[in-house]
Formats: structure tokens, sequence, C-alpha cells
């Protein structure tokens, strides 16, 4: 191999807190060769993104950093602030997470995009404004000469996401550091982003280096992949060997995580009584542009005792419409939801709290589901007690029980959220909907913001619900493969619409409808 | 745009009705006879009478509050009792001396705050930071008025350097004789916009789009002018919309201190007199004024935002 374009040696990232100093990477070397796209993969707080904003000195003050980066021969590190300025979206650019925050959002994207090009080529803004239509064109924004004058809020998440990259390689840099750039994006999307880095990287010869929580996403594009944890690269090699040959039980552990390697096996339903019956349900809201919004269209399905139901779809698919519909949160404008044959919706503008317990849910973030304030012990008691279900001296009782169901350490009680792990989190946020006695448990898309080892333990604690309490499930989700893995049936959204449906062996393994193909086809497996 | 004004202007009538009904009620609510209070203690029944008769406060209320509105609508908005002369040319009267005094505040105020609002975010933490903060505490602290006295004692009375009271004349002497009053208002305007600009320039210092730009290679000077400050402007601009609200009807303590003859004394005078039609007109054009700052402060937000709908 030729002189690699960046060569990170020895690099310590540490931050200074009023609590002393955390490590947050540990003696990281490697290498990126000229046109090589590389992988860092880890769990969130392995240090990936700490180690990507380093090579940039995108960090923030707190953070001392040590070791050397080497960009074609020249050392980051000992840069001052201009001259890693200059250094910065000519020679080296970066993509973020989250599309929607990293653009300024009262500035029109094709100046956004125009930016570094003034800034580093002296493009006077009308010829930078060319160029940029020039490389919203190259990143396939449609239209590129309208979009210019958009504001970010006027485009897609996967359209930000192109503006983004369009202003990263305005100048042609040599090295693109991409930091979970298909994170924030629907399943679909993440592959038409990822088949746009990789013909970036063929056609400008452009140096990828790419991070992700998701091994899956990285075996997909990169030649050689990363593995970190704990701020420590663990295991680094040929993308193929890694995966197919991994050496560091982290990294066993990591494929073995994946939903697509799960040996989970759902129980099968024995009981055909129909739980839930959903027929013809259409729900309108009102437009902020005037008009109305049709959410879910002519929307019918049956979900028997005892038996996993994915809903799959796109974001704005009407997913979460329907949970909340199911959960009577939600009017229809017709048609109607029946709980083991008694209709939902019969009381006008009043919930029939007795239904109400029977459905509960889990929600997709968290954190942000948990009252911050409460302890566990405290979120877990409350519905308890509001409905009264169990007597004041079993109170203690029943908590600790419900807690020994999520697997839930005992000692965890008195916690507030805030000193809890996401799974933690999520575990009382389960034990929480439990509380209730529900006989349907609707899920949100609550593992995909948990890391993929988690969500592997999370899966697992929800098929042994099932099996012991004959809980039936609502499992809403962006990741096929999770749903190929944990459901019975499947009902595949697009725009408020049910277009597939049936069992998961029939529908997964041969779509019939070419939306269901494309979402398929979309995802990255092992 | 003019369509989407147009429809605020109209939202504004509905609003504009109820404070009427409200201005209304004033009269009828209010202890005390009118009449009475014109004529004195001493006047006889029938002369009473005769003045209840003559300003229609006899007739049954509803029919009041039509003839009321049937004035209003002509821009009548009724006869002053201690003046003698119709309200709305009162009003036209005083407005410019409070409105001068306004803008006199606002061309002090905005340089001053953006100034101190970014010299403290871009020092955070530094002494400059620390001063400018302590220095916004005691701005807050101190009441206007007492503040109004002392200035007054001091640079009128003892040095001389400003007149004691009044308007002056011309250009030069309005800015003469309102420099202090303009002062005292801004020393406790500017410490309340200068703490709201410096906590949004921090939170906007902080966001995604800051670090987006810096890996764009983009100078950090640029990155404030351009991104920072357009972004943290937006809570500062509708804080100062409030504020000026405030100060359009919040101007009588300076006004008296100062002996200025504004809206502020004007209000002052009609309440102490019962000057009922005056009170009246004087509210229903603080209303007024009050929707139409929104309005302007909500157009401008528009202008900078580009997610803001009107």
């Amino acid at each position: 191999m030729s002189e690699p374009l960046l060569k990170v040696c020895n690099l310590d990232v540490s931050f200074r807190s009023r609590g002393g100093e955390t490590h947050a990477v540990r003696n990281v070397s490697f290498d990126v060769g000229v046109g090589e796209i590389i992988g860092i993969v880890g769990e969130s707080g392995s240090g990936k993104s700490v180690s990507c904003r380093a090579i940039l000195g995108l960090l923030p003050e707190s953070a001392s950093v040590s070791g050397r980066i080497e960009y074609s021969d020249q050392n980051l590190l000992g840069l001052d602030t201009e001259g890693l300025r200059r250094i910065r979206g000519r020679d080296v650019s970066m993509v973020f997470q989250n599309p929607a925050s990293h653009l300024d959002p009262l500035m029109a994207i094709g100046a956004q995009v125009s930016e570094p090009l003034i800034h580093h080529q002296d493009a006077s803004p009308t010829q930078a404004l060319d160029a940029a239509i020039e490389r919203l064109r190259e990143v396939q924004l449609e239209h590129p000469e309208q979009r210019v004058n958009s504001y970010p809020h006027e485009l897609s998440g996967g359209m930000k996401q192109r503006v983004m990259i369009a202003a990263a390689i305005a100048c042609g840099p040599g090295l693109l550091l991409a930091d979970e750039p298909t994170t924030a994006l629907d399943v679909t999307v993440q592959a038409r982003i990822l088949e746009l880095l990789k013909s970036l990287n063929e056609q400008h010869y452009l140096s990828v280096v790419l991070v992700s929580h998701d091994l899956a996403v990285v075996a997909q594009v990169c030649d050689r992949v990363l593995v970190m944890r704990h701020g420590e690269i663990v295991e680094s090699g040929d993308t193929k060997q890694v995966i197919y040959s991994p050496q560091h039980p982290y990294t066993q552990q990591l494929i073995e995580s994946q939903p697509s390697r799960m040996t989970i096996r759902p129980p099968v339903a024995t009981d055909t009584d129909t739980l839930l019956d959903v027929s013809n349900i259409d729900v309108e809201f009102a437009s902020p542009g005037g008009g109305t919004m049709r959410a879910l269209n002519d929307v019918s399905l049956i979900l028997r005792q005892g038996e996993s139901l994915g809903v799959v779809g796109e974001s704005g698919s009407g997913k979460s419409t329907l949970a909340r519909v199911v959960m009577g949160l939600v009017k229809p404008k017709s048609g109607d939801v029946k709980l083991r044959g008694q209709s939902i919706l019969q009381k006008r503008n009043r919930l029939d709290l007795s239904v109400c317990r029977k459905v509960q849910m889990v929600f997709q973030n968290p954190y942000d589901s948990l009252n911050p304030r409460y302890s566990v012990y405290e979120t877990i008691a409350e519905p308890l007690e509001r409905h009264k279900l169990v007597p004041a001296t079993k109170l203690d009782e029943r908590v600790a029980e419900l807690m020994g169901l999520v697997e839930l350490d005992s000692s965890l009680a008195s916690r507030k959220p805030a000193q809890l792990s996401g799974g933690q989190c999520q575990r009382v946020g389960i034990a929480r909907a439990l509380a209730m006695d529900p006989e349907l448990l609707i899920a949100d898309e609550i593992t995909s913001a948990l890391d993929v080892t988690i969500q592997a333990q999370i899966i697992a604690l929800l098929n042994r619900l099932r099996e012991e309490r004959g809980l039936s499930v609502i499992f809403i989700s962006h990741d096929l493969t999770l749903v190929r893995s944990f459901c019975d049936q499947v009902v595949v959204f697009q725009s408020g619409r049910i277009v597939e449906s049936g069992a998961v062996s029939g529908v997964l393994e041969q779509p019939q409808k070419s939306y269901t193909q494309e979402l398929l086809l979309s995802v990255p497996t092992l | 745009m003019f369509l989407k004004v147009g429809k605020r202007l109209g939202h504004i009538l509905p609003v504009l009705l109820g404070i009427s009904i409200v201005s209304f009620g004033l009269i009828q609510l209010t202890p005390g006879d009118p009449a009475r209070m014109i004529l004195g203690n001493k006047a006889s029944v029938e002369a009473v009478e005769a003045v209840r008769e003559r300003m229609g406060l006899n007739e049954p209320v509803l029919q009041q509050y039509g003839n009321y509105m049937l004035n209003l609508v002509q821009g009548d908005l009724g006869e002053s009792l201690r003046y003698q002369q119709p309200v709305s040319e009162l009003i036209m009267q005083f407005l410019p001396v409070t409105g001068f005094l306004a803008l006199y505040v606002i061309v002090l105020t905005v340089p001053l705050t953006i100034l101190l609002g970014i010299l403290a975010a871009r020092n955070r933490g530094r002494w400059i930071d620390q001063l400018i903060r302590m220095t916004s505490v005691l701005g807050m602290t101190m009441p206007v008025f007492w503040l109004a006295m002392l200035m007054l004692r001091i640079f009128s009375v003892e040095l001389g350097w400003f007149p004691v009271s009044g308007f002056g004349t011309g250009f030069v002497g309005h800015l003469h004789h309102l420099f202090l009053p303009a002062v005292s208002v801004s020393i406790y305007l500017i410490p309340v916009l200068v703490r709201n600009l410096r906590a949004a320039l921090l939170e906007e210092m902080n966001a995604d789009y800051v670090v987006a730009s810096r890996s764009k290679g983009l100078p950090e000077g640029y990155i404030f002018r351009r991104h920072i400050l357009k972004n943290a402007s937006l809570p500062t601009l509708n804080l100062f919309g409030v504020l000026i609200t405030w100060l359009i009807g919040g101007t009588v303590i300076v006004e008296l201190v100062y002996a200025i003859p504004g809206l502020g004394t004007l209000m002052f005078n009609a309440i102490l007199g019962r000057d009922y039609s005056v009170i009246q007109g004087l509210t229903l054009f603080y209303a007024f004024s009050t929707v139409i700052i929104t309005l302007v402060t909500d157009m401008l937000s528009a202008l900078i935002d580009p997610r803001i709908e009107l």
C-alpha cells in the first residue's frame, strides 16, 4: 500500500470535568489510505465519535488530546486554530449524525453549501452558488436550481443529509469523516446515502471514515473495520475477516446481537381467539397549511391472543398513529377498534379505563418517557396506586415483583432515570406498562435508541414475557430483521395504508409488493 | 406577505372590540358620578341631572355602548371634561412626546444591548462578563423612579447639565430635554435584554450547526456574526417587543418625575380628575399600539426566521 493519507498514532483524549478526568479515547492508532473506506464500529460511549472529532480539532475546550494525527505528512495536532481552519472543509471535512440540527435553520441551503467555497477558494458568492448547485446535483438532490433557496425545514431528513454531504465535499477534500451519517434516517434512505458515499469514493477517490454503531452498515461499504470499546480499539482488520472470524469476545458478542443472527424462537400462539380487531380505520389531521392530511387510510388488521404483530414502514407512514388509535389517544374519523369484541370507541370523548388498562404502551426514547424526578419505584408504583390495583400494604411487594419480571435489580429502586442506562430505563418503561396487567403491549420502536447488544437483551425479555404470560404484542419497528426474528404476523405501511400483510415467513421471505421488496433490499445485513 | 399582514390586521378587530367593552365598562363600574365630579360637591341636584342628560348617562347601558361604538368607528373618542377638547386631538397632542421618548430609548438601548450581550457571551466567565452581569443586576434592581430622581438631582440641579423638566423646542432641544428620562428607562431595559441575549448567544454557541460550520473551515468571527448572532437574536427580539409595548404605557413614572408632557402625564391627570373619556380613549390607544407592536415584532421575526408563519 502506498503512503497512507491519514495516520493516527497513539491518540489519547480525556475530558476534564468537576468530577475529575474521564479518559474517552486511549492509545488509538489507525491509518486511512487514499481512496479507502474504513469503518469504526462501537456502542455509545466507545469513543468512536470523539476520535473522529479529534482529527479535526472539533472537541470542546475541556478536552486534552495527545498523540499524533498526520494528514499527508502534516501533524494536525500541532496546528493552531488558523492552520486547522485551512484544513477543515478543504482537505478533511465531516458529516454528522443529525442533519436537522447540523444545518443552520435560518440560512438557505445553497448559501450553506457555498460557504466553504467562499472561504477556502475566494469564490464570489455567485460563483460559489453555481458550484453549490453542481455539488447538490452530484449528491443527487433533485432540482438543485430551485432547491438552493430552500431552508432546511423544507427538506426531508434524507435531503438534509445530502445537503450536508454536498457542503462537506464542496472544496473537493481528500478525506470525509462521516459520523453516524445514516442513523437518523429511514432504512431506504440510509441505503441511498450509503450508495452515494460509495459512489463519491469511487468517482473522486475520496477516502472515507465511516463511524457507526451498526456493524451491518459498516460491513456494506467499508474495506476495513475497527471495533472500539471503552475508548480502545479491540479489533481491526479486513471487514470480511472481522465479521466471519471475530477474535475478540466483544466483537463476537456484537455480531451475535445482530437481529439477523439472533436465535430467538417466538412462542407459537395456540389460542386463536381474536384479541384486537381494527376495521377500516381512517384518521385525518389538520395540516399546517390548511386542509387535512390523511394519516391512516382504510386500515384493518386482526391480532390474535398471544400473537406478535410487526408493524413496519418508513417514518410518517402511520405506524405510530395506529398505536395511538389503539390506545384510544386519537379518535379515528371512521372505522372501529374492538378489543375482545368490545368497541373501545363507544364512549364519547371519555376513555373507558377498564379497556385502557388492557392496552399498554412502551415508547421509543427510554429517557424521555420517564419522569426525570421520579425514582424507579415511584414510576412503577404510580399506576398501581392511581388505579388502586393493589392494597397499600402489598405495594412494595408488587413493585419488587414487577422489577424482577423485567430483570431489574431491586437495588435500583431508588434511582432516578439519569442514574440509569438506556437499557435499564427501557426495562422500567416495560415494568410500568406491565403494572396494569395488560393483555396487549404496544412497543413503539422500543429498541431503536439502544445499542445493539442491549437491543438483543430487551428483545429476549419481551420474548420471555410473551412465553410466560401469553402477552400479545404490537411491535412497531423500522428494522425488518428485528421484526423477522420476533414477530408472527407483519403489516407493511406506506403513506397511511397497509400495502402488504400476513405471516412473517410469507411476507418477508416472498414479498409481493415492490415497496416491501425495496424495504427488504435496503436493510443492511451481515 | 401583504395578504398575511392584512389577515393579521383582521384578527385585531375582535381584540379591539373586547377592549372597547372593557374600557366602556370603566365608566359604568367605577364608583362616583362623573357628572358630580365635573361640577363638584356644591352643585345642585338639578345641575348634575342636566349634565348627566347631556352626557347620555341616563340612557340604557346598551344604548350608551351603541352610541360609544358609533362614535368610535368615526374616530370620535369623546370629549375630555377637563380640557374641553376631543380626546383624539388630545392624544395626538401628547403622543409625539412619548413617541420621541420611546424612540430615544430604543436608539440608546439596541446598540448597547448588542454590544454588551456579545461582549459578555464571548468572554464567558472572565472578568468582563462578571462585570457586565453584576452591573446588570444593579441596573435591574434600582427602581426607575428613584434612579430618575437621583439623576435629576445630580445632573440637573447640582451640575446643571440638563434641564429639570419639559420637552424643549426643536430636535436638539428635545434630545437635550429627554436625555435623562431616556437614560433612566434604558438603564432598566438594557440589563434585562443583555441577560436575555447573553443566554441566547451562549446556547447557540453550543449548537450543532456551529460545530458543523467549524468543520467546514469557516472563520470564528464569521460563524459568530452570520450564524450564532442571527439565531440568538430571535428570543431577544421578542422580549424587546414586549418591553416596547410596556414602554408606551409604562413611561408614566419617568414622565412625572421629569415633568414631561407625554401620554403618561395625560393618563395620570385623567385618572386623578376622573376624566373618563380620556381614560377610555387612552386605554383603547394603548391596546391598539400593543397589538401593532406585537404585529411588527412578529413580522421582523418572520423576516429573520423562515420557519415562522405570520
